[in-house]
């Protein structure tokens, strides 16, 4: 089976759940999970190519879970998915390497446009 | 003239207008600014003119007071007197004639020749004497020195022949007698050796008693005259005679000693009259002294004084009301300022505090409705996508034209929530030097096209001495731009938009946008920054969009405050820190 690429983590399951539905539906493999350490964990243990992360979870602050994440697996691009970020929450994420800040109602062809950059990307990085 | 002055002493804009902006009244400390103006004005001027006017007034009562007082005893002098000079004139005849008689015998004195003489030496010594005649006891002339020939004349019936018998001698009234000359009789009863009376006559020219008496008249109105016991005029009065030579003033009682009094003559003149009994120390006479002197003419040194009184007065009650009025209007004016700054800072800090409340209750708003709001999304894009990915429903446009309008209308509360979270929140801000002027124009080549067409005039007048401003470019465009699209809103064709700039202070500049179109009622002139006010028509206008401008605003450390008159237009000035970095860091 394939790997999943993409990780979401969102305390709001049934968001998350749907999010992941309409990825897979665009041929992406998503995992979910629905607090910061689980998904500490399975970033340590497996690779993502992208994590959608939410900033308010139920147990660690999104941004110290970005920072974690950029501690163990530098290479992850993260992408902050978020219901009400202020410009200063979107300058530290960026500054903690997060590859972009989205406000919610999302379209979600951005999550599918980042993806496809990424592998375009990666597809460059692999030819050379 | 009187504008310079007023502009000097700070009298300047209004007299406290009425028609203050009704949402600042409730800030006012005082209500009415004319009122305690005009208040302070009349207290002012009651407490310092009044003493004035209360002291002028004792004075006036003084002076009149004095006046009479002095009237009267300058006229009582006048006629002590006179009475004094016409006492001693009759006194002195008389002596003459006592002696006369008593230094000649009756038979020397009926001798025509030596009367003659005695006539001759009493002219010499004394004067004012005509003739000089003996008369028996019968009442006839014995002998007559004179002009006249009036021998053999019989006196008998004659009233002071009468009187003379009575009293020794005496002094006849001012008569015409037989030469129809007007004369005094002074006479004088002497015994002769053989028990028999005579009485020795001389009559008095009137000439010297009347030049005598001029020359105590002094001043314009003042009379001296004789008159006699019923008012009949012994001696000619300039002012106080009728036809029948009676003076028209009342003759005063008998009074042994010279008097005066204060009345008022037939023509309603106030008058000091002094009066005297003439008595020599021989025989009563029937001459009383009058002396009359209009008040006026005595007033003059007085009315002289008063008119200075009134100047001073009225010189100082004027210079006391101007330096009032200045002050007062100074003073209210001040306190009128500050009170209005006072108002203008209460209701700017109410409505910030509103502003801020409102903020704090859109983004507690918005941030719970987000999170629904992007589940709602996510469930109707995945609805969307089974029917447009699975293609169970791909044909059937009318359900997909309802998920559409659900992910439309999610869209479109996703904007507002996000707007209201901009409104309530500050940002970072990234600064950069900006040319006022190329930022206006960037803002205005939205509106060209749309200019040209309404033939709408675009003016900017930005002085090319202000400074490049740091602060960040996006918002002041953002703020410009609304302003600038509510303008284009506001106005009809034909009309102006204007934006122009100048220096408020070294430190801060002030934008001003400001239009000719349809202005702003003054009830929401208080409102039209708050959140979702607004004039549109339901789902024309989400009514943030001046929100977010005083948000913007506020990050870059501005103000902004609005000007209106409905049916002349609108005006937005905009105050900005040159360097907002450096307002931040203060």
């Amino acid at each position: 089976m394939k790997q999943p690429d993409i990780l979401i983590v969102d305390d709001e399951q049934r968001y998350a759940d749907m999010l992941a539905k309409r990825l897979e539906m665009r041929g992406l493999q998503c995992s979910v999970c629905y607090n910061g350490q689980t998904a500490i964990d399975m970033i340590i243990r497996q690779h993502y190519s992208l994590v959608v992360l939410d900033l308010q979870l139920p147990d660690l602050y999104g941004i110290d879970v970005l920072t974690e994440i950029k501690k163990c697996r530098k290479e992850t691009t993260v992408v902050i998915l978020t219901g009400h970020g202020s410009a200063q929450d979107r300058s530290k994420c960026l500054a903690e390497g997060a590859y972009a800040f989205m406000n919610k109602p999302l379209q979600i062809d951005r999550l599918v446009a980042i993806m496809s950059e990424l592998e375009t990307s990666a597809n460059e990085g692999t030819d050379k | 003239m009187k504008e310079q002055i007023s502009k000097k002493l700070g009298i300047v804009e209004t007299r406290f207008p009425g028609n203050r902006k009704e949402y600042l009244h409730a800030y006012y400390t005082f209500q009415d600014y004319g009122q305690i103006w005009g208040m302070t004005i009349f207290v002012l001027l009651a407490a310092s003119l009044l003493p004035l006017v209360i002291m002028t007034i004792i004075h006036y009562q003084l002076i009149e007071r004095s006046i009479d007082t002095e009237s009267l005893l300058r006229t009582e002098r006048l006629a002590s007197n006179a009475r004094r000079a016409v006492t001693f004139f009759l006194e002195e005849r008389l002596d003459a004639l006592t002696f006369t008689a008593n230094e000649m015998s009756y038979r020397q004195l009926s001798d025509l020749t030596s009367l003659s003489t005695v006539l001759k030496n009493l002219k010499l010594g004394f004067g004012g004497l005509t003739d000089l005649s003996l008369i028996d006891d019968t009442g006839n002339q014995v002998a007559y020195a004179g002009p006249f020939s009036l021998e053999g004349k019989d006196y008998s019936s004659q009233p002071w022949f009468i009187e003379c018998q009575k009293n020794n001698a005496c002094v006849s009234e001012i008569f015409l007698g037989y030469r129809d000359v007007p004369h005094i009789v002074v006479a004088v009863k002497s015994q002769r050796p053989d028990g028999r009376f005579y009485v020795l006559r001389a009559t008095l020219a009137t000439e010297r008693l009347i030049q005598t008496l001029s020359s105590f008249r002094t001043g314009e109105h003042a009379d001296i005259f004789l008159v006699n016991r019923e008012g009949l005029l012994q001696t000619p009065s300039q002012h106080y005679r009728d036809g029948s030579q009676h003076v028209t003033i009342p003759v005063p009682e008998y009074s042994d000693r010279t008097k005066s009094l204060m009345t008022i003559d037939n023509q309603g003149h106030p008058i000091a009259v002094g009066y005297a009994y003439i008595t020599t120390n021989i025989v009563p006479t029937t001459f009383v002294l009058m002396v009359v002197k209009r008040k006026e003419s005595m007033m003059k040194v007085w009315l002289d004084l008063r008119a200075q009184i009134n100047w001073v007065f009225g010189v100082s009650s004027v210079i006391i009301a101007i330096v009032i009025f200045l002050t007062s209007s100074f003073m209210v004016n001040k306190i009128y300022q500050a009170d209005r700054e006072k108002a203008k800072t209460m209701a700017l800090a109410e409505q910030n505090f509103q502003l801020a409340s409102i903020g704090q209750l859109a983004a507690g708003v918005a941030h719970e409705i987000n999170n629904p709001l992007a589940l709602i999304n996510e469930t109707a894009g995945y609805v969307r996508d089974l029917f447009m990915i699975k293609q169970q429903y791909k044909d059937d446009q009318e359900l997909i034209e309802h998920i559409d309008a659900i992910i439309d209308a999610v869209e479109r509360c996703g904007t507002i929530t996000r707007q209201l979270l901009g409104f309530a929140r500050r940002f970072d801000i990234q600064t950069q030097a900006i040319r006022l002027q190329d930022m206006v124009d960037d803002v205005l080549n939205f509106h060209k096209k749309e200019a040209q067409y309404r033939n709408i005039s675009l003016r900017v007048n930005i002085p090319d001495d202000i400074p490049d401003i740091k602060t960040d470019r996006g918002k002041l465009q953002q703020i410009v731009l609304n302003l600038v699209n509510n303008a284009f809103q506001a106005i009809d064709d034909d009309c102006f938009l204007e934006i122009s700039a100048a220096m408020e202070d070294p430190e801060h500049v002030e934008l001003v946008i400001r239009d000719n179109g349809s202005g702003i009622p003054e009830e929401h002139l208080s409102k039209i920054f708050e959140p979702f006010f607004t004039t549109k028509k339901e789902g024309q206008g989400t009514g943030l969009g001046l929100s977010i401008t005083y948000g913007l605003v506020q990050e870059l450390h501005g103000t902004i405050r609005v000007d209106s008159n409905v049916g002349e237009g609108t005006a937005f000035f905009i105050t900005l820190p040159i360097e907002v970095d450096k307002e931040m860091q203060s």
